[in-house]
């Protein structure tokens, strides 16, 4: 009988060491949501040891859990990392802040172009800019060697059935409505018809839309050119030398992610300084160099090393960047799109 | 007659179909690429970067916190729900069988979100604790119909004989009941911990702040992570867990069966 009154013991000081393991030391602690990998760890320790707490990270893995899991009424956490669309869509629950200017000194740093051009946002009124991403084309440079930068590449038929487009109706459709010159979040159905004629004609020359496996099929030379996401593709380069990549000159789609903090966050000075750490201009350098997706910073830039800076699917151009947009959520109008890449698909 | 070879290639292909894709995961673990396919040299270096993250072996200590707790509770009710269950065939009972069968159909997402709701509501404060409470919920019923299959072919006759022979409840429960039922036991109490440590859905929104799992770290690599990372501690885990059942197997080999 003894082991099992041993087991027993065992098991319960585990369960109790569960529920001691949830209150924390009595350092204070600032609690950030975000996405898994997303700041350089040596930031977060360097943060630690400058304000005497604890940094702890937890991750979601869509925008829309993230949204689902604060709506219901869970709490704790302090800075959340959504996509501008979704930082929209808080500030209009009410679930987030307005951003107090006078406790954020380094916002001077954020790059104005992008908040005049890209930002939902201009104002920073009630989010920051934390990562920006493009959608861009890689290629294999060896098989097609200097190409002119732009969406045209799928009008090749050299290339049949050794392209890519993402399987996304938005991206796919959007860099078809990039290239008649039109905004990627236009709701005029005669620009989206040209848009869906311009792909339908792309859709002759490509293997297949594809978001996933076109990562390993760049990397492995079976694609020559793919659209994809720069975050991704940056990845495959680098492993293989090979592989150049270019953001086309009509202008792309660019993502981006903010900083936010939660109206009901219990540590709102941390909260502040850890914004105001982020957008140190040294600080978003390092964590530009990290995670290799470019944050927001007009002083960061400057810090960049020229590998980072010469690499245009961390940096883009600033004059494709202008023509660039971010992909708006339209609501009702959403169907118009969807309705098109019904007809993208079923080839009417 | 020749014996027929369809067995053997059943085995040798079912065996393939299960160990392949972790044989795979073995050498991807190892390999200097980080997108699979290509093979560009031998490497430690994921295994050192797991070393160096902190945030996954938080999540890792997390989800083991979560998973041995939840197992101990969850096989302790589901067993006695079980054996009650058998037991007793009133009209309460029926309505017991319900309530303990409804976690095995109700989507995930629904638990999740009104555990989620129901722990807000109570303002319980959302930790390590609220997660081990809503795994050991759907664990239960796991638990307790694995223990209830090996009750069907329980002879209460057994029971009856201890009692003529003079043994009271403690001795009966230890000396006939377990012994009987431990391997269905045990079989629940794995049961639970495979989908303690497997749980995304529920977790995510049941973890407070500071209180990810695995899982839910593993999720939203998705979006910017490397997965080569991930294929290093999964061959660590399943070290662990074939140690394990090696070491299991040699102990009891060497004691007398029941």
């Amino acid at each position: 009988m003894k082991p099992l009154t041993r087991f027993w013991l065992s098991a319960t000081t585990l369960v109790m060491a569960g529920f001691l393991a949830a209150c924390g030391g009595d350092k204070k602690s600032l609690h950030l949501f975000t996405w898994a990998e997303y700041i350089d760890p040596d930031l977060v320790t360097a943060f630690e040891e400058a304000n005497h707490c604890r940094l702890v990270i937890d991750t979601f893995d869509s925008n829309e859990s993230m949204l689902a899991k604060l709506q219901a009424g869970a709490t704790g956490y302090d800075v959340v990392v959504p996509s501008s669309y979704m930082a929209a869509i808080m500030w209009d629950e009410g679930l987030i802040q307005e951003i107090d200017h006078a406790k954020v000194p380094n916002l001077k740093n954020v790059d104005p172009a992008y908040l005049k051009t890209l930002a939902f946002d201009k104002d920073m009124k009630y989010s920051v800019p934390y990562m920006l991403s493009n959608t861009g084309i890689a290629y294999s440079v060896s098989k097609l060697g200097d190409v002119d930068p732009s969406w045209a590449i799928f009008d090749r038929t050299d290339l049949k059935n050794r392209m890519t487009l993402l399987n996304d109706v938005r991206e796919a459709l959007g860099a078809a409505l990039k290239f008649k010159g039109y905004s990627l979040n236009t709701t005029n159905q005669a620009e989206i018809d040209e848009a869906v004629e311009v792909l339908k004609g792309w859709k002759e020359n490509l293997a297949k839309f594809d978001s996933e496996s076109y990562k390993p099929g760049i990397g492995s030379g079976e694609f020559f050119a793919v659209q994809g996401y720069s975050g991704d593709l940056l990845q495959v380069m680098d492993e293989n030398e090979d592989i150049g990549y270019y953001i086309p000159k009509e202008g792309t789609s660019i993502a981006c992610d903010d900083l936010v903090i939660l109206k009901n966050a219990p540590e709102p000075d941390l909260a502040y300084a850890f914004i105001d750490f982020l957008t140190d201009a040294e600080n978003a350098a390092q964590n530009t160099e990290f995670v290799y997706f470019l944050a927001p910073n007009a002083e960061a830039y400057k810090l960049l090393s020229e590998e980072v800076r010469s690499n245009t699917a961390v940096f883009p151009p600033s004059d494709v960047l202008e023509k660039s947009e971010v992909i708006k959520d339209l609501g009702e109008q959403n169907q118009l799109y969807s309705k098109a890449w019904d007809r993208v698909k079923s080839g009417n | 007659m020749k014996p027929s070879r369809v067995p053997l290639y059943t085995t040798l292909a079912v065996l393939a179909f299960l160990y392949l894709p972790i044989v795979v995961m073995t050498v991807q673990s190892f390999n200097a690429a980080r997108y699979g396919g290509e093979w560009k040299g031998f490497t430690f270096s994921w295994y050192a970067k797991l070393f160096e993250d902190r945030s996954i072996w938080s999540a890792t200590r997390n989800t083991l916190v979560v998973a041995i707790s939840c197992t101990a509770v969850s096989t302790i009710i589901g067993s006695l729900a079980a054996w009650v269950l058998h037991r007793y065939r009133t009209r309460l009972q029926r309505l017991h069988y319900l309530v303990t069968y409804a976690p095995l159909v109700v989507p995930d997402i629904l638990m999740g979100i009104s555990l989620l709701l129901f722990y807000v509501n109570l303002k319980i404060l959302l930790g390590l604790g609220t997660v081990i409470l809503a795994h050991v919920t759907f664990c239960i019923s796991y638990v307790a119909f694995v223990v209830l299959g090996r009750l069907q072919d329980f002879d209460y006759s057994l029971v009856e004989a201890a009692q003529d022979l003079g043994a009271g409840w403690g001795r009966i429960v230890f000396r006939v009941l377990l012994p009987v039922l431990g391997p269905g036991i045990l079989a629940g109490a794995m049961l639970a911990f495979t989908l303690s440590v497997d749980d995304f859905v529920i977790t995510f929104f049941v973890a407070g702040p500071g209180s990810s799992t695995l899982p839910v770290h593993i999720y939203s690599m998705i979006k910017h992570g490397s997965t080569t990372v991930i294929n290093a501690l999964s061959v660590l885990f399943m070290t662990v867990t074939f140690a394990v059942v090696v070491i299991s197997q040699f102990f009891s080999r060497n004691r007398p069966v029941h």
